[in-house]
């Protein structure tokens, strides 16, 4: 059995590939849909992101709206006041709010759940107030701030394909950075503190080390996506950046399951799929949002592809099962 | 100008500390935190102004109406959200997340039902300021500041005098030994997520008159109303009462004399740091670490 599945691994991944690959020439009439799968990839490294620190080490925030801020109007700040090129200053935003994540960790280490998550929501409210009513208005405050598309070694990527394939690439280096981190003792060690961090604690591992490591690396994932968003829609204002954000981080996490790394793909594009269905009707698309939310909790907790794998293992062993009374 | 100030800060203080107090009662209940007591307080306030202007009720009979429906919302989300999700063993933060569902669900349902725009309440008294010393007070600001002390003391002898409110604590402090006493401890946890949204409620009864009613009125006042349960001491009755009289007159006060621009992040700054440095607030509640 495990031989089959390893054998269809492989062409599988291939087909994956190519459609990957093939997207902006299966919509070239039909540039919206590109814009849409250049979404779904951004935010596929968020929502990624927080589920190092949720999925994996157990830690609620709800403030990761911020960290897309901080790579948002940083890198556009840096561009424009600095001069530095946008390919450098996505990174140098994303590594600025991985110190912030860090510095906010480390006290916030000690808290429980609870507790936590109100201490993230208030910051997440903080960077809201200081991008909304920034020092001498640098960020534009409510008018909003303009920006340009970034410049890869030459080429501008100023079309919604050139931009799809940067995001591919960009999402594909981070989803596998993020397999070998919670593959490594590191990732073994969230795990062990979402587990019981008592027993981690025990067991040797810093724990409080290790909830800033956690903290510091979803805030690159999120700011580096905030930072593509930026300089993907060339204008950013602080209403993308509301606590609503961060909720919704959460529930594209929560829909496709946590600790894994399909749960966040799945997630994503369910949520970005129902968004656009629902766009006609947008004065119901929160209070939609919100029923789905509570169903998922109350339903599935495991999300779509906790779900589903589940599923789909059930049905290995009742087979094998099977197998074995039909032989015995 | 200072005393004038001072008493706006208490209106929006004593709604917060009323909110606040709903969060300690939750937390000493059910350890649990909640983010829908906000969104209660709007949905209360848009029931009461409804009852007030489209049914013509009195302002009594409408106040009385929409706390009795919040602790009726209150009692229901205990019984089917709450309660249910325990009894899976759910992981404690789903529970906490689910409390946000709901008030994304609340805060949108009430702007499905009632619309977007700001609904105010009627002129509700005959006269409609005092004099205080040198200064006008409006009579609902008055009316607000009373009715929500008289409540909280009421609380407090329902707490401490009564044979349910003792049956409470008791239930709160120790669940396995209420039971073993005969306490119906489903019911004790089922009644302080009543009194909890009704506190909301009646915080949005009150703080309507004076500020009018809308959509997001609730969402604000919640988050900031967490930062006085906190800077109380979290799960400290007393505590949600003061800090949120301190938050609210600090936070009018930073307003009026330095600058209004940084007013919302005020409480918030106040709650990391109580957070960081003082987690167990000014009335040392020992709750906050694990």
């Amino acid at each position: 059995m495990k031989r089959t599945q390893k054998n269809l691994k492989r062409p599988l991944l291939a087909l994956l590939a190519v459609l990957l690959l093939s997207v902006p020439l299966i919509f070239s009439g039909f540039p919206y849909a590109i814009l849409i799968c250049c979404f779904i990839l951004l935010y596929v490294i968020a929502v990624s992101g927080l589920d190092i620190v949720f999925g994996y080490c157990g830690q609620i925030s709800m403030g990761h709206a911020a960290f897309f801020a901080i790579g948002a109007y940083g890198s556009c700040l840096l561009h424009d006041y600095c001069g530095i090129p946008i390919m450098l200053t996505m990174v140098i935003a994303a590594v600025l709010a991985a110190s912030v994540g860090a510095v906010i960790a480390y006290p916030a280490s000690k808290l429980v759940f609870h507790f936590l998550s109100l201490a993230t929501l208030s910051f997440g409210e903080i960077v809201y107030q200081i991008i909304s009513h920034s020092p001498g208005g640098i960020t534009n405050n409510f008018v909003g701030y303009y920006t340009e598309s970034i410049n890869f070694f030459g080429l501008t990527l100023d079309t919604y394909p050139r931009f799809y394939y940067y995001a591919l690439g960009c999402a594909v280096l981070f989803l596998t950075a993020k397999q070998m981190l919670v593959n490594s003792q590191v990732g073994r060690a969230f795990i062990a503190i979402r587990e019981n961090h008592h027993a981690a604690d025990g067991m040797g591992v810093n724990v409080r080390k290790y909830k800033v490591i956690a903290f510091a690396v979803s805030a690159f994932y999120t700011a580096f996506a905030g930072a593509m968003y930026a300089h993907l829609v060339r204008y950013i204002s602080p209403d993308t950046f509301m606590q609503k954000q961060s909720v919704m981080f959460l529930t594209m996490l929560l829909f496709g399951g946590t600790a894994s790394l399909a749960g966040p793909i799945c997630g994503v594009t369910v949520v970005m799929l129902l968004n656009e269905l629902l766009r006609s009707a947008e004065r119901y698309q929160m209070f939609i949002y919100g029923i789905l939310l509570l169903a998922v909790i109350v339903l599935i907790p495991g999300g779509i592809y906790g779900t589903v794998e589940k599923a789909i293992k059930n049905v290995f062993r009742r087979k094998k099962e099977a197998a074995k009374d039909a032989a015995g | 100008m200072f005393w004038q100030l001072l008493i706006s800060g208490l209106v929006i203080g004593s709604v917060y500390g009323l909110i606040a107090l709903g969060y300690s009662l939750i937390y000493k209940a059910s350890g649990l935190l909640t983010f829908a007591q906000g969104d209660l307080l709007t949905l209360g306030a848009f029931l009461g102004v409804t009852f007030f202007t489209v049914l013509k009720l009195p302002f009594v009979v409408s106040l009385v109406l929409a706390v009795g429906f919040g602790f009726a919302v209150g009692m229901l989300i205990e019984k089917f959200i709450i309660r249910r999700l325990l009894n899976k063993k759910v992981l404690i933060i789903y529970v906490v997340l689910s409390t946000i569902a709901l008030s994304y669900i609340i805060q949108n349902g009430t702007m499905l039902a009632f619309g977007t725009k700001t609904k105010y309440f009627p002129a509700i008294f005959s006269i409609s300021r005092i004099k205080l010393g040198s200064i006008y007070v409006q009579m609902e600001s008055v009316v607000c500041i009373l009715v929500s002390l008289a409540c909280m003391l009421i609380l407090h002898l329902f707490m401490s005098k009564t044979k349910l409110g003792t049956a409470m604590r008791a239930a709160s402090m120790d669940r396995v030994a209420a039971e073993a006493r005969g306490i119906n401890v489903s019911l004790t946890t089922g009644l302080t997520w009543g009194l909890a949204a009704g506190f909301a409620a009646l915080g949005g009864m009150l703080i309507g008159p004076v500020y009018g009613v809308y959509t997001t009125l609730g969402a604000t006042i919640g988050k900031k109303a967490s930062a006085s349960a906190v800077s109380g001491g979290y799960g400290n009755m007393y505590g949600a009462i003061v800090g949120g009289l301190l938050l609210g007159i600090i936070e009018t006060l930073v307003a009026g004399f330095l600058s209004s621009e940084y007013k919302d992040m005020i409480s918030y700054i106040i709650l990391l740091l109580f957070l960081f440095l003082r987690p167990t607030g000014i009335f040392n509640e020992r709750a906050l670490q694990d």
